[in-house]
């Protein structure tokens, strides 16, 4: 069609330039060329596009209508029309006076403008590794943050929730696997340029980069080992003013429930090893009782444009979340404002505004203890025994009647209060000044504050509130940010290269203050925490104040030559107060070099290899979990009483470590990026080598040094982080009816400790409190970290069978396998012993899995596109302690004990049925692999025609599925775990333990993507 | 152009100048620049104070260690955590929970004590009231380490505020003779330094610091200074105002334990703390019936610490204070059942008496009565007067003015809740030296019972054998006169400094 308009109007040239041919030779000389851009996607005009006369520096720029006018004198020249995004596109003018040209979206990637460390680069020019995830993404499906659309995204980025299904869970990133154990190996976030933000609502992001090597992370420095992730917001665009609503609602349901048994089954199975049992009035399946279907309604309506000056995007958002488990519930609201003015020529100003609410009422699931009137919501339900009601004789909450005295599950779910509100303000201010050509100067200004509420109450109706009148607390933070940075660019093209030159400088302040009060003992349950003063007993109250500073300088080389090859040097020096007085400053380089190989003459000209570029980069980065004041000794106030008055009491806590340094990864990255068939298949190898030396561990003292905790922080310790990546982008089908892309992202980490304090073992406790079984994992030299530590279950003990003297002899009882003993001396000989004991304690299971995957399948036919989203976690294994807890007769159990051994069933693996010690065992260590299909999705586009008679620029109604499909052999409740997991809970080494955690869920999601 | 660029650079210097780095805490506290006044010091004073009210101490650990170790008390709940069950039957290991914990708690209250003292040559001040308060954390040092001293015999004795670790890395144990040497010296300066009353018995007075004179010179048998230091404070009980309770059982009532007069020392609870460690106890808990409703207990006890029954079956009926120790009836599905039942209320009960002295009235507290309000008396002025009989006993066999004292106790015990019984009655008749010191420690073992006391008398007094054997209260065959007097340094602490090795004979 367009071509064919093309073809008619270089006609119509040649007729005139034959009428006109000699008399008007001097007229030719000055000509006005007038036409409209448009975009090839959806035929709306572009704003912005640069119109130029190629070979000179004449150019204009399209208007908002796409308009553009240019005076032309040679009627030879070209125009070139180019544009970011999209390919360029050269007319030869000839006699036209009318061009209209449509451009065609750059679909290759390789010219696409990627966010770096304090600046964008073309990804063709990238010598680091970095990731990008468009908008369409992290928007395929409802999430309640951004973080969670990670998922399966980019190699070499583990994304996992810390609670299954929970509303408002919190998210894990990993990049390149954990490269701490005592620190946190949580990505750094920035946001539009602020350090250290939090993520903007998935719908308000533009583009999210995530910088994996130390060549991308090392502008970063001390905060840069655990990678980076750029999150950009969307901007405005010059042009008409867009109004967008995405609107979609979900239902969920319980992904997987536990196989129980149910009433009779239970009294069956309790009376087998405890006669005396009397059978409850009632068969109450409690996961019932507590599971609901969940709903999600998701809200984004934003308002977006500008003029050639000023442009801008505003946003809201609201997040509604009823969760699938009685009384849990989360809500967000958001909006953001991103306003730029072009003040000058040279002068450009900027202001971000972002402001969110979370509001999170939750119920109490993965207890770190299920003792008495300590259960979680979930476990209760799994442990509860089904032959009680909900209520007794006396309308009261029913207690458990075997096991710890623990409140039944609907009891836990609708009594206990607890509250969460968390409000983030951030606004951040630019400017940016071209000084002279190429060099230009940009400053920036940012503030960001989170105030977050926690109210939590007991009541008398459960366990832990009976006793004590009912309890009630109230937490209270106030966390604010400062940002300044001021950097200077300088491009410069020398002979056949191009140079980029950036240096600045940073500084950032940190303030933390916190509030916590609790009282007991209230004449009734209907105030809640609201008021503390009513209670009767006071609990001590606490406060809290901190400060940290950082100064840094940073400073970027590029320089690329002939387009062949490139060379990147970064470094940044950061100066921190919670460093120790003799290591202030700490100093961060990171070098890399590139070759664009297929722009070589021996492959300039090759119809099949379209790209093909090596990079290699070696750099250190930082992990600077230092506590603020962590380096200086200290008095702190301790809770003192004398002579029944709270008094003043100080004693020294902590002692000076002037040496004390932040955690080092020297990095190591190897590339190659490859594209054929005019990059309709591109592909990326990685493999990474990740040393992370100078490791905090909180070292003990001798005791007597006279601590409360005799612990000093000292770098001890060394871990690796080996693997490889592999990044593939296909587009199979492209014409105009029918598309088909794949991505397709697979990741391997190896992890391994080198180097412990001594090089001795250290033991990890994570089991339930109340199970009472300390050193369920090992950091061991040689050994991923998580490690599991128990026994190795061989079976059951059959009649007459040759065992060793273990914990049961009994035929039906646990066979633990005999590996090792002890001499004379009492030293370990590495043989059996004929003897079970602790010594016989060994590496049961590695949690981390061998490799993760991706696939992600997009189909367009006509008005239709779907999209199906396989995502895929192998070779990790995962403790299960719930299906341990609910094995060891103080509880509900499992069907699996419909199975056990007796005297005439002996062909089993299950013991026989009775009391036992929660002991941690290989019994309980399953493969956790799976692969989900994570999303589907089926999105129609009403046809344009239809929808201009409504002023309507797009209509896309859609229906998808999450978790629609899980293949996996792991028998709990789903195989995506985490068991205490949170930041300040030992989030590197508590790997792949599953315990009452909220259950994964399935969901159904409709909406509407409107567009005016 | 290039001003402009100079201009910036100028800009960027300026700023980053701005910021030295230094860090200075607010709300937190620097040693070398905290102390300034007597209140700063009486601060530090009050941290080594406070350690010693945590669950890792006088909560918990401590006191259940020398109730266990003792014959008056064994374990209820045969489910309960393996390191108590080892304490009781004497197969401790040297990495036993208990001794983990109770070594760097009692560190913890020295070094805290070792601060302050450093602290007092800081303060300035009129040096009566600095020797004053520092009189306080001498006697806090010494109160810890004459524990540890009984407890483990050499260990590791620092008497400075440690601020570099490897000052103290490698230093061997102290000798015993030569750690008590110093508890004395310090005692000492308290008893000369520190006031004849205090605002509150949490506060040691200088009888506190002669109560504790005699009681260490009990220990090592110099029963001349044993009797003269217990002697200092009879005789001028007006002047520190003692008093035996009129009511044997107030003595361990939570809610009356601030009008007391007759405790010298005692670690106060509040039952408001929610630290966790510090400030919460769980004594209450460990010796209360498992299940019980009795409307204080608030989900019943744990019956961990309950005594053998030969305890209670071979006290007398009559004695008032077997009535104040024991709790015989508890309370199941609304009715009062007696203790030969406690068992079929909870798999994990036990059909003993079980121990009242701090179950019975616990004050303010949370479920289980654990976090108290109890202020649990480590010296009272019936052990001062019972010091005081049994080394003048020692002095003088049969001594009339021992009997004295042993017959002031025993009139108390007869105020039965107000009325006035016949038993137990006066001392009579004439005895010898040994007699009387059986009479004298078995008035020990009942006046004293589940305070703490009895395993220390075992130990000083050497009756071990004759405790735990066939015909003792809590027979233990296994009971090693080589190697149980003393517990076992804890290991872990041995592999970090090895000039402590080798561990006490038997570990």
């Amino acid at each position: 069609m367009i071509s064919k308009k093309l073809h008619h109007s270089v006609n119509l040239y040649l007729l005139g330039f034959f009428l006109f041919v000699g008399g008007l030779l001097a007229q030719a000389q000055e000509r006005t060329i007038t036409g409209t851009v448009v975009s090839g996607t959806d035929d709306l005009p572009i704003p912005g596009v640069n119109v130029a006369v190629k070979g000179s520096t004449q150019g204009v720029v399209t208007d908002f209508d796409g308009l553009y006018t240019i005076q032309i004198g040679d009627p030879t020249v070209t125009l070139v029309f180019s544009y970011v995004g999209f390919v360029s596109k050269e007319v030869k003018v000839g006699g036209q006076n009318e061009i209209n040209v449509t451009l065609k979206e750059d679909v290759s990637e390789l010219n696409e403008v990627v966010v770096v460390g304090y600046g964008a680069q073309r990804k063709s020019d990238l010598t680091g590794s970095v990731s990008s995830i468009k908008d369409e993404e992290l928007t395929a499906y409802p999430v309640q943050s951004a973080e969670q659309a990670l998922q399966g995204r980019a190699a070499g980025v583990a994304v996992q929730s810390n609670n299954g299904g929970e509303p408002g869970a919190p998210i894990k990133i990993r990049i390149r696997g954990g490269t701490s154990i005592n620190a946190s190996s949580d990505a750094l976030i920035v946001v539009d340029g602020f350090v250290g933000g939090s993520m903007p609502a998935p719908g308000d992001i533009a583009s999210m980069e995530v910088l994996k090597d130390a060549s991308a992370t090392a502008i970063y420095g001390s905060r840069g080992s655990n990678g980076v992730i750029m999150v950009t917001t969307k901007k405005g665009k010059t042009g008409k003013t867009t109004i967008e609503l995405n609107t979609s609602y979900t239902l969920q349901n319980v992904n997987h429930q536990l196989d129980l048994l149910n009433a009779d089954q239970y009294a069956a199975y309790r009376q087998s090893y405890a006669d005396d049992y009397e059978q409850g009035p009632a068969n109450t399946n409690w996961q019932d009782e507590i599971y609901k279907s969940g709903l999600i309604s998701d809200n984004q309506l934003s308002i977006s444009g500008g003029s050639e000056n000023a442009k801008y995007y505003i946003s809201g958002t609201y997040y509604n979340q009823e969760g699938v488990i009685l009384n849990s519930n989360f809500e967000r609201y958001s909006f953001l404002s991103n306003v730029d003015l072009d003040v000058t020529d040279k002068l450009k100003v900027g202001l971000n505004v972002f402001g969110r609410r979370n509001a999170n009422d939750g119920v109490l699931t993965q207890s770190s203890s299920g003792g008495a009137g300590g259960a979680g919501v979930v476990s209760a339900a799994y442990r509860f025994t089904p032959d009680l009601p909900i209520y007794d004789d006396n309308g009261d909450y029913t207690t458990n009647n075997v096991g710890d005295e623990i409140d039944n599950a609907v009891a836990l779910a609708r009594e206990r209060v607890n509250e969460t509100k968390t409000d983030l303000y951030r606004a951040n201010f630019f400017a940016e000044y071209q000084i002279v050509k190429g060099l230009s100067f940009k400053t920036t200004f940012g503030f960001s504050t989170t105030n977050r509420m926690q109210g939590r109450f007991t009541p008398t109706t459960l366990i832990s509130g009976a006793g004590v009148g009912g309890e009630a607390s109230v937490q209270s933070s106030k966390s604010s940010d400062l940002l300044s940075e001021n950097y200077l660019t300088y491009k410069t093209a020398i002979g056949k290269g191009n140079l980029t030159v950036l240096g600045g400088y940073s500084f950032q302040k940190n303030k933390y203050e916190s509030v916590y009060a609790a009282s007991r003992g209230f004449v009734t349950n209907s105030v809640s925490y609201s008021n503390l003063g009513g209670g009767s007993v006071y609990l001590n109250p606490d406060s809290s104040f901190s400060e940290t500073e950082l100064v840094s300088l940073f400073g970027r080389v590029n320089y690329d030559y002939n387009d062949r090859y490139l060379l990147t040097f970064t470094a940044r020096r950061d100066g921190a107060s919670n460093f120790s007085e003799n290591n202030k400053y700490a100093f961060f380089p990171s070098g890399a070099l590139g070759w664009k190989m297929s722009n070589e003459d021996f492959l300039a000209d090759s119809e099949t290899i379209s790209n093909w570029k090596w990079r290699a980069s070696y750099g250190v980065t930082g992990n600077p979990s230092i506590p603020a004041y962590g380096t200086l000794a200290r008095f702190s106030e301790i809770y003192s009483v004398v002579g029944d008055n709270i008094v003043n009491g100080v004693a020294v806590t902590v002692l000076a470590n002037d040496d004390l340094k932040w955690e080092s990864s020297y990095q190591t990255d190897l590339g190659v990026d490859l594209g054929f068939f005019h990059n309709a298949i591109s592909l990326s190898l990685d493999y990474y080598n990740i040393q992370t030396k100078d490791l905090l561990f909180a070292r003990p003292l001798p005791e007597y040094v006279g601590l409360e905790n005799p612990y000093q922080t000292q770098n001890i310790g060394e871990l690796e982080n080996k693997g490889f990546e592999v990044t593939l982008s296909t587009r199979n089908i492209s014409n105009d009816r029918f598309s088909w892309n794949t991505d397709f992202n697979f990741s391997t980490n190896k992890n391994t400790v080198k180097k412990l304090p001594d090089g001795e073992d250290i033991f990890i406790d994570s089991a339930p409190g109340h199970f009472l079984q300390g050193q369920t994992q090992v950091l061991r030299e040689g050994e991923p970290v998580g490690s599991f530590y128990g026994y190795v279950y061989d079976g059951v003990i059959q009649e007459g069978q040759d065992i060793p003297n273990g914990f049961e002899n009994e035929p039906g009882g646990e066979l633990f396998r005999d590996i090792n003993g002890r001499n004379e001396n009492g030293e370990l000989t590495g043989q059996p012993d004929g003897k079970i004991n602790s010594d016989d304690k060994t590496i049961i299971g590695d949690p981390n899995p061998d490799f993760i995957a991706s696939l992600n399948n997009r189909f367009t036919y006509k008005n239709f596109d779907l999209n199906v989203f396989f995502q895929a976690s192998v070779g990790g294994d995962i403790l299960n302690y719930t299906l341990l807890e609910l094995a060891s007769g103080t509880s509900n159990a499992t069907t699996e004990v419909l199975d056990a051994w007796t005297p005439t069933h002996t062909n089993t693996n299950v013991p026989k049925n009775g009391v036992r010690e929660k002991r941690i065992t290989s019994r309980f260590v399953y493969d956790g692999s799976y692969v989900r299909l994570k999303n589907l999705s089926l999105g129609y586009n009403l046809p344009k025609t239809l929808l201009a008679r409504l002023g309507v620029q797009q209509l896309r109604v859609f229906v998808s599925a999450q978790n629609l499909l899980t293949f996996t052999d792991y028998p709990g409740a789903d195989p995506e775990v985490n068991y205490r997991n949170t930041s300040n809970e030992r989030s590197n080494t508590n790997l792949g333990l599953d315990y009452g955690s909220y259950p994964n869920v399935r969901s159904i999601t409709t909406g509407i993507n409107l567009k005016f | 152009m290039i001003k402009r660029i100079q201009l910036y650079i100028a800009l960027l210097v300026l700023t980053v100048g701005c910021t030295t780095l230094e860090e200075e805490p607010v709300g937190l506290l620097e040693p070398t620049t905290f102390f300034k006044t007597p209140a700063d010091l009486q601060a530090a004073v009050n941290g080594s104070y406070a350690y010693m009210a945590s669950e890792k101490y006088w909560g918990r650990r401590l006191p259940l260690t020398l109730l266990l170790r003792g014959d008056m008390c064994a374990i209820g709940d045969l489910s309960t955590a393996l390191k108590r069950q080892e304490v009781n039957d004497f197969t401790m290991t040297d990495d036993n929970g208990m001794v983990t914990d109770i070594w760097p708690q009692s560190y913890a209250i020295i070094g805290a004590a070792n601060q302050a003292i450093d602290g007092a040559s800081i303060v300035e001040g009129n040096p009566e009231t600095i020797n004053a308060i520092a009189a306080q954390a001498y006697f806090y040092r010494a109160f810890a380490y004459y524990h540890l001293v009984r407890l483990f015999g050499d260990i590791p004795y620092i008497d400075f505020a440690v601020s570099d670790v490897s000052t103290v890395n490698d230093i061997a144990k102290t000798p015993e003779a030569e750690v008590y040497q110093k508890i004395i010296a310090d005692l000492q300066f308290a008893k000369e330094n520190l006031p004849n009353v205090q605002p509150t018995r949490s506060q040691p007075s200088k009888a506190t610091a002669a109560a504790y004179l005699a009681s260490v010179y009990l220990t090592l048998k110099d029963y001349q200074n044993a009797y003269d230091e217990a002697k200092f404070v009879i005789d001028k009980e007006a002047t520190f105002n003692l008093n035996l309770e009129a009511d044997f059982q107030d003595l361990f009532d939570a809610e009356k334990a601030g009008t007391l007069t007759e405790p010298l020392f005692t670690i106060d609870f509040i039952g408001q703390s929610n630290d966790g460690l510090l400030g919460t106890d769980y004594m209450a808990s460990v010796t209360g019936m498992r299940a019980d409703e009795t409307p204080k207990s608030n989900g019943g006890g744990w019956t961990v610490s309950v005594p053998a029954l030969k305890v209670f079956d071979t006290w007398n009926e009559r004695d008032y204070r077997r009535a104040v120790s024991f709790d015989t009836t508890a309370v199941f599905n609304g009715e009062v059942h007696p203790y030969t039942e406690f068992a079929n209320f909870s798999p994990l009960g036990v059909n003993r008496p079980h121990i009242a002295k701090y179950y019975r009235y616990p004050g303010i507290c949370g479920s289980n009565e654990r976090q108290s309000s109890h202020n649990y008396i480590t010296m009272r002025y019936a052990e001062v007067l019972l010091i005081a009989a049994e080394a003048a006993n020692e002095i003088t066999g049969g001594s009339t003015e021992a009997i004295g004292y042993i017959d002031r106790i025993r009139a108390r015990a007869r105020n039965r809740d107000g009325a006035v019984s016949n038993y137990p009655a006066d001392v009579t008749g004439s005895f010898s030296k040994d007699q009387l010191r059986d009479t004298i420690i078995n008035e020990r073992r009942l006046e004293l019972a589940f305070e703490f006391k009895r395993w220390y008398d075992i130990k000083r007094l050497e009756t071990g054998v004759e405790a735990f054997g066939p015909n003792g209260l809590e027979p233990h065959a296994n009971f090693s006169e080589s190697r149980d007097y003393l517990l076992p340094l804890p290991g872990d602490e041995l592999s970090r400094n090895p000039n402590l090795q080798p561990n006490n004979p038997g570990y």
